[in-house]
């Protein structure tokens, strides 16, 4: 028998986990999950997690973690890292929790430099609430608040989460937009992420751009294909700010 | 973080202004971190909180709103820091997702509300109009605990009971202020809790535990969300259960000259003052007038107004609030099937003195 | 005691910590100058302060000859929130003849906040007096005092307003004052006076001889409700 090889840091009984077939958020929690046992941060990390989707991740981890409000797991992580700096604090959310409900959170947390990392799962959509309009969702895309396809006219276009952030942002920050599609890429940009809120620089922030079979209703080819052609030309992948510089990650 | 200093040192009279005796008392409480966002009339509990934590090894951030002050007062007690925040007004609407937080969490939360005028941005002055907001907000059952102060003194002495009630129970705590009682002037006895033999309880991590997980401890996964209709029943029910047993050692109320009143002045906070210059100056005209005022408005000392109504024989109970029923609503839930007679006088917004309490008494006399 | 020829004006600016006695003394100070029959414009410049200031008293002090420039409750209309605001007036208030009293609302700035008046960094007839109730946490110590005095910025006389509002006794006063007296030696400030409510202030001079007592009546209670 073949037993899966799974990141210590993952807690087994709530396994196997709640996400759908073909979701993306397993990939970032096995990335996660790996980062955290090669950082051996495992004893001393907070992990908290949002509304939605990002929910079913409450108890994924064998570290000690907090489930907050749609929206608030940033001000959650903010106060206890506040609180107690020698912990490290990950939140967890999706694009409606930290894009639309909780921006303003991101927004200031982000202006502030706050020490915490952040990681956001922008899959175009409401997921757990059933498919609706996310700020992520592409234009044309149909969600269920978007019957004939999103609108620009009537709805803007879709956040660029990563972009304003490091606008805002100090260099002491990092930021980045990864892919589920380029695993080994996420994985050296959650370490980053993870690194330097250890080694006390600044804000830090991932978004991964995932998957959501089950609300876009795609099979697996349709569902990489709206990945890779329509979703990474909009949302370009790659390190925006890093404290460590060109190659200086490795 | 450094809280072991003592604050006060030697007690001696102090002049101040409620908001400051808030700050001091927090202090004194060894409160480590304030969040908070301005708001009318709070600000000098922020204005004097950043001018002396740093002096005391405390910390502060102003954050970005209401709702982020409170859930930021969340992470913070959950690793453990005692933290608080202040509020007024639409500011106490917005916080009421953060403190259902609390009540769903059982994180001991401490907050201080210091009441304007409503609805909406009302005004930025007084009002007794947050009272059904802290005690009942929020999506759940009002499993929290409100003291509801009338004098200087006595927010400094529930500030720092607030924090130790909120430690000891874990259901937030709120101290139900208004803008009088903030920017009010009155001498205050400041005091170090040690020097009174107040024990400060102890705070404790709910995560950032020590020792390593899966060798000599589990990981902790606190939540607030269930996936079944009898999960959450279990869990409000246990809530329930432990509010409704812990309650007795919790009421607070005081009376005046209750024992032969025909009519008995019910009120709270700062109009309680007014209520008991008004029962002095009642009796002086030979009217045979009491006055009841519950200290905790959450968990509310029904039993012991029973009981007052009972023993007097009084014929009415005259409710005095600067609201439009809100302790009204709050007495008649609580002492349902009295057949007393309820009379009010309500002046949402405004204060209320002897002189309105006593003519109102003698129109209804 | 200051003592002005009839001729010369008087322009003060009263500055203190927050709740010490600023207003008080101003309107304190300003009656007195329009008892003797001078010209009077008692300025409210407590720019923080929404409605614990002069403004409430504004008709009552017009009612007993002063030029109030402070705000009315009309003016006060949709000011809720913020609070602080300058009134155009205010800002050249030294313009106004006769004499100029200044009440300061409390800040960070300190009596920085005089930079908002035209004209008073040139000014060679003001003078910031400084309040002090020891009885006020953070000026209840020599160490205190000394502190805060620095942070005020430049203060050319001291007012000594130890009390405890209704619980002010002879004893409070004296021994209150003591502290402030012996800072403003230490720091080379002037006392301007020290300053005892009306029921005490016979008992308070008669036990004093060095620094001037002033009796004062206090109307800002009365500001509240």
């Amino acid at each position: 028998m073949i037993t899966p090889a799974v990141p210590k840091s993952w807690y087994l009984p709530s396994k196997p986990h709640k996400f759908c077939p073909g979701c993306g958020h397993g990939i970032v929690l096995k990335a996660l999950g790996e980062t955290i046992d090669e950082l051996e941060i495992q004893d001393n990390t907070i992990f908290g997690c949002d509304i939605g989707c990002s929910l079913l991740s409450w108890d994924f981890f064998a570290c000690d973690s907090t489930q907050t409000h749609h929206g608030r797991t940033t001000p959650v992580m903010v106060g206890i890292k506040r609180a107690r700096p020698e912990l490290i604090t990950i939140g967890y959310m999706g694009d409606g929790g930290g894009y639309s409900i909780g921006s303003q959170h991101l927004l200031n947390a982000a202006v502030r430099n706050e020490k915490v990392t952040l990681i956001l799962v922008n899959n175009t959509n409401y997921g757990m609430t059933g498919g609706q309009m996310a700020p992520t969702t592409l234009p044309g895309q149909k969600t269920e608040t978007t019957p004939y396809g999103r609108d620009p006219e009537l709805t803007g276009y879709p956040t660029r989460g990563p972009e304003f952030l490091a606008e805002l942002t100090p260099d002491s920050a990092y930021i980045a937009r990864a892919t589920v599609s380029k695993y080994k890429q996420l994985k050296r940009f959650l370490r980053n992420a993870l690194r330097n809120q250890i080694e006390g620089n600044g804000f830090s922030f991932v978004e991964v751009l995932s998957t959501c079979p089950t609300n876009w209703r795609t099979n697996a080819q349709q569902t990489w294909r709206f990945l890779e052609d329509e979703m990474e030309p909009y949302f370009p992948v790659g390190e925006l700010k890093s404290p460590f510089g060109k190659g200086g990650d490795k | 973080m450094q809280t072991n200093l003592k604050v006060i040192g030697d007690t001696k009279k102090s002049f101040v202004t409620g908001n400051e005796a808030v700050t001091w008392a927090a202090l004194a409480a060894g409160a480590e971190m304030m969040f908070g966002y301005p708001i009318t009339p709070q600000n000098e509990v922020m204005h004097y909180w950043t001018r002396l934590a740093p002096k005391y090894g405390r910390g502060f951030l102003q954050t970005e709103d209401e709702i982020s002050a409170g859930f930021t007062v969340c992470g913070a007690v959950q690793a453990g820091t005692k933290a608080f925040t202040a509020t007024a007004g639409p500011g106490n609407v917005l916080m009421q997702e953060p403190f259902g937080m609390a009540e769903a969490m059982r994180l001991p939360l401490f907050a201080v509300i210091q009441q304007r005028g409503g609805p909406s941005s009302g005004t930025v002055i007084y009002s007794q109009q947050e009272v059904t907001l802290t005690t009942y907000g929020g999506n759940g059952e009002g499993h929290r605990i409100v003291y509801s102060t009338a004098t200087h003194q006595e927010i400094y002495d529930y500030t720092i009971k607030g924090f130790n009630v909120a430690w000891k129970y874990r259901f937030p705590t709120f101290l139900l202020g208004d803008g009088y009682q903030a920017k009010m002037r009155e001498p205050l006895e400041m005091y170090d809790p040690q020097e009174r033999g107040i024990e400060i309880v102890p705070t404790y991590p709910l995560i950032g535990l020590d020792g390593h997980i899966g060798e000599n401890r589990e990981p902790q996964h606190l939540c607030n969300i269930y996936s079944l209709e009898e999960e959450l029943y279990e869990v409000v029910m246990r809530f329930a259960e432990e509010y409704e047993s812990i309650s007795p050692e919790l009421v607070e109320y005081r009376e005046e000259q209750c024992d032969d009143a025909d009519i008995i002045i019910l009120s709270h906070g700062v109009v309680s003052r007014a209520a008991d210059d008004a029962v002095k100056a009642l009796r002086a005209q030979g009217i045979k007038a009491g006055s009841f005022r519950p200290i905790t408005l959450r968990p509310f000392p029904q039993a012991q107004l029973r009981e007052a109504i009972a023993k007097s024989g009084a014929k009415k109970i005259l409710i005095a609030e600067s609201a439009y029923g809100q302790l009204d609503r709050l007495t008649k839930q609580e002492i349902y099937g009295e057949t007393i007679k309820i009379e009010n006088l309500f002046k949402p917004g405004v204060g209320i003195i002897d002189y309105d309490i006593v003519s109102k008494v003698k129109s209804i006399l | 005691m200051f003592i002005y020829a009839i001729t010369e004006r008087v322009v003060e600016a009263y500055v203190g910590e927050y709740a010490s006695g600023k207003s008080e003394m101003a309107i304190n100070r300003a009656l007195e100058l329009s008892a003797q029959g001078r010209r009077v414009t008692l300025v409210d410049l407590d720019t923080v302060e929404p409605f614990y200031t002069l403004r409430p008293l504004k008709e009552f002090l017009e009612g007993l000859g002063l030029n109030l420039i402070s705000f009315s409750s009309g003016d006060a209309f949709g000011l809720g929130e913020t609070g602080a605001m300058l009134n155009p007036r205010a800002r050249w208030s030294l313009y106004n003849e006769g004499d100029i009293i200044l009440d300061i609302g409390y800040g960070v700035h300190g009596a920085q906040a005089l930079n908002l008046v035209e004209g008073a960094s040139e000014s060679k007839e003001l003078q910031i007096i400084a309040v002090i109730n020891s009885t006020r946490p953070m000026t209840n110590s020599p160490e205190r005092i000394v502190e805060y005095l620095q942070e005020l910025g430049r203060v050319d006389a001291i007012v000594a307003n130890t009390h405890l509002g209704d619980e002010t006794t002879f004893e409070i006063i004296m021994e209150g004052n003591e502290d402030i007296i012996a800072v403003a030696k230490q720091l080379n400030i002037p006392v301007a006076y020290i300053a005892v409510e009306e029921r005490l202030a016979a008992q308070a001079a008669e036990s004093n001889k060095d620094i001037p007592i002033k009796s004062i009546k206090r109307y800002m209670p009365s500001a509240m409700w």
